[in-house]
């Protein structure tokens, strides 16, 4: 009877475990790697090893998420929801279920507060020039606008800082309502705000 | 009444999710990455083909994943991941052991194991995950990381061999 030489060192054995906890390894190749396996006790740890790996991996529960995620995602799928770029991670317990519909209200809170100043200046403005008193009501409405922003953008984790605002979304805006009634209000902007860039997929 | 979206995104948010789960090892990102997945395919749900939607899925969940990694990567002062995911695991498992010490035994080496995964480059994490925990084939993988089988093989191979390699170094 012939029997197989251990003709294998450790270092090769060692590569060849998981291989051989997984079956892929050609039967003769198996045949001798057992045969190494029965006098180096060292590598048959090893193999040990490598099937509890193995066996724990196979063990860990599938974990679930709260199945409210679906329900929301239809929700604002169906309203046509802007799908954000992805930021994380997300404050939750702020009431409005997505960080886009927070800002969204803050950016329409701001819209407004901007177009009724302006509204208000022109029809100020038809009999006689607004007063600095009126432009500083219609400014003072734009800076609560912008404090709610900032107090929006803050609970929603994104760094939007209020200068960077004041200077890129207020004054722009203020500036271009100033000028369509004729009144001075400050400096000009740099430039426009660049768009954040969306995630490619 | 169900949607298709709804028999669809019940039927694989918990694949998502878990995958997320394992590869982040963060809850709240986890549901986030869940909730940009859903919402990928709620638009794109008329455009991918039911054979291919498991697959497009996990290879959605990577991608924002992998973007999340390499956010984090430049946050230094992130807390201990490991930890949290360790925490849930124990929730959601009964031991079989009724002995304490092998019970504590077990649970010492679950928590050197999740963190060893943890700690694992790409895409050995990615291809393990879906392979030993979710139960996925070489073929099911290859098309959602968009690699040959062979290649899963190998990198599944390699991938637990760093593992064994790291618990043997924390446990010579």
């Amino acid at each position: 009877m012939n029997r197989m030489e251990d003709d294998l060192t450790c270092d090769d054995v060692l590569d060849f475990v998981e291989p051989y906890v997984d079956g892929d390894l050609e039967p003769a190749e198996a045949a001798r790697l057992r045969v190494h396996l029965e006098s180096c006790r060292a590598c048959a740890a090893e193999l040990a090893l490598a099937r509890r790996i193995q066996a724990e991996l196979r063990a860990l529960p599938q974990l679930d998420c709260p199945p409210e995620i679906v329900e929301r995602v239809r929700r604002e799928g169906a309203q046509g929801a802007q799908i954000l770029p992805f930021r994380s991670p997300v404050r939750r317990g702020t009431g409005l279920p997505f960080r886009g519909a927070r800002l969204g209200a803050a950016a329409a809170l701001l819209a407004l507060a901007l177009g009724g100043g302006a509204l208000f200046l022109r029809s100020q403005q038809q009999p006689k020039q607004p007063s600095a008193a009126e432009v500083a009501r219609a400014t003072q409405q734009a800076r609560y606008a912008l404090a709610y922003l900032g107090r929006v953008s803050r609970q929603a984790s994104l760094d939007v800082r209020d200068d960077v605002l004041a200077r890129r979304v207020v004054l722009p805006a203020a500036q271009s309502v100033s000028h369509s009634i004729g009144i001075s209000l400050g400096e000009a902007p740099e430039k426009p705000v660049p768009a954040r860039g969306d995630r490619a997929q | 009444m169900l949607t298709a979206f709804d028999d669809t995104a019940h039927r694989y948010r918990g694949r998502v999710y878990s995958f997320a789960r394992y590869l982040l090892s963060n809850r709240e990102e986890a549901e986030d990455v869940t909730q940009e997945v859903l919402l990928r395919l709620w638009r794109h749900q008329d455009g991918v083909e039911e054979e291919r939607l498991g697959a497009w899925l996990l290879r959605v969940t990577r991608n924002a994943c992998y973007d999340l990694l390499r956010r984090r990567r430049s946050d230094a002062t992130q807390p201990g991941m490991a930890a949290s995911l360790d925490d849930e695991v124990a929730r959601e498992l009964t031991s079989a052991e009724p002995d304490p010490q092998a019970q504590a035994e077990a649970a010492d080496f679950r928590r050197r194991l999740l963190g060893a995964l943890d700690d694992l480059g790409e895409p050995y994490k990615s291809i393990i995950i879906l392979r030993e925990v979710q139960g996925l084939t070489h073929r099911e993988i290859g098309e959602a990381l968009g690699i040959p089988e062979v290649t899963v093989r190998v990198h599944l191979h390699r991938g637990r061999k760093k593992l064994r390699e790291q618990l043997r170094e924390a446990n010579p």
